[in-house]
């Protein structure tokens, strides 16, 4: 075990870093060390290929500021305080929902054409296929998006 | 091939209640099946009427994207928290 692996671990034992942070620190520091060997490089690479071919569920978390105040009175975004957030979302129903386009009457296609075209978007949505969507779903892979507000929460949706 | 939900867990917790239940899907599926064979010549049959229309094409596309988010939806997660209240929902 490297120092930075061993570092990470002491992190997470102290409640420094999250479990997903400690996760992701060690998956960096797995693909640092890759690049200095090379079996240990394939290795890597065959890890990452598995893991960016089938991403297999979106995540969406919102943690708020630990040290922020509380006047709410119950509701999750209720006087400008960010409630605790944790949604795993499975790729599988998430393809399932893409289904579900097909459902949507032409008539309606033509509206949101129409208003995508007033919007100065001069695109069909009749032309997305099944093929693009699967495309779009398997790029979620590589997305990361880490936003903190201005309260001191953090959001964060990823794919895992 | 996916497997299918076999539980559900919901909790939602707050001051006044703290409720939690475990929900069997494993027994809904067979449940579902033998009512969906019961039913087979009805909803084929109407979906033979309203093909025409158009609108069996949509109703048959409905029951596969329904048994498809069914099928689906294994392993989503839901955990909602604030100061007062806290929902969780969890399928396995």
């Amino acid at each position: 075990m490297t120092e930075n692996k061993k570092k990470i671990l002491e992190m997470l034992a102290q409640n420094k870093i999250s479990a997903d942070e400690a996760y992701r620190l060690l998956s960096a520091v797995d693909s640092g060390e890759g690049g200095h060997d090379n079996a240990g490089h394939e290795n890597t690479e065959s890890k990452r290929t598995a893991v960016k071919a089938k991403p297999k569920y979106l995540r969406v978390t919102v943690t708020p500021n630990p040290e922020g105040t509380s006047s709410g009175n119950g509701g999750l975004f209720q006087d400008g305080n960010v409630g605790r957030v944790n949604v795993r979302i499975p790729m599988s129903l998430i393809r399932a929902g893409m289904k579900l386009t097909s459902l949507i009457p032409p008539e309606a296609l033509d509206k949101a054409n129409k208003a995508l075209r007033e919007k100065g978007i001069n695109f069909d949505v009749r032309n997305i296929k099944s093929e693009d969507i699967e495309g779009l779903i398997e790029a979620l892979g590589d997305m990361e998006i880490d936003v903190e507000g201005a309260k001191g929460e953090k959001v964060k949706v990823f794919v895992e | 091939m996916n497997r299918p939900p076999m539980l559900m867990h919901v909790k939602v917790q707050n001051k006044e209640r703290n409720f939690g239940i475990w929900l069997p899907l494993f027994l809904l599926i067979p449940l579902a099946l033998v009512i969906l064979i019961i039913l087979s010549p009805l909803i084929l049959i109407a979906i033979l009427i309203l093909w025409p229309s158009g609108w069996g094409r949509w109703a048959w596309l409905s029951l596969q994207a329904a048994f498809a988010s069914f099928w689906a939806i294994r392993g989503l997660k839901v955990d909602v928290e604030n100061n007062n209240e806290c929902v969780y929902i969890s399928v396995i």
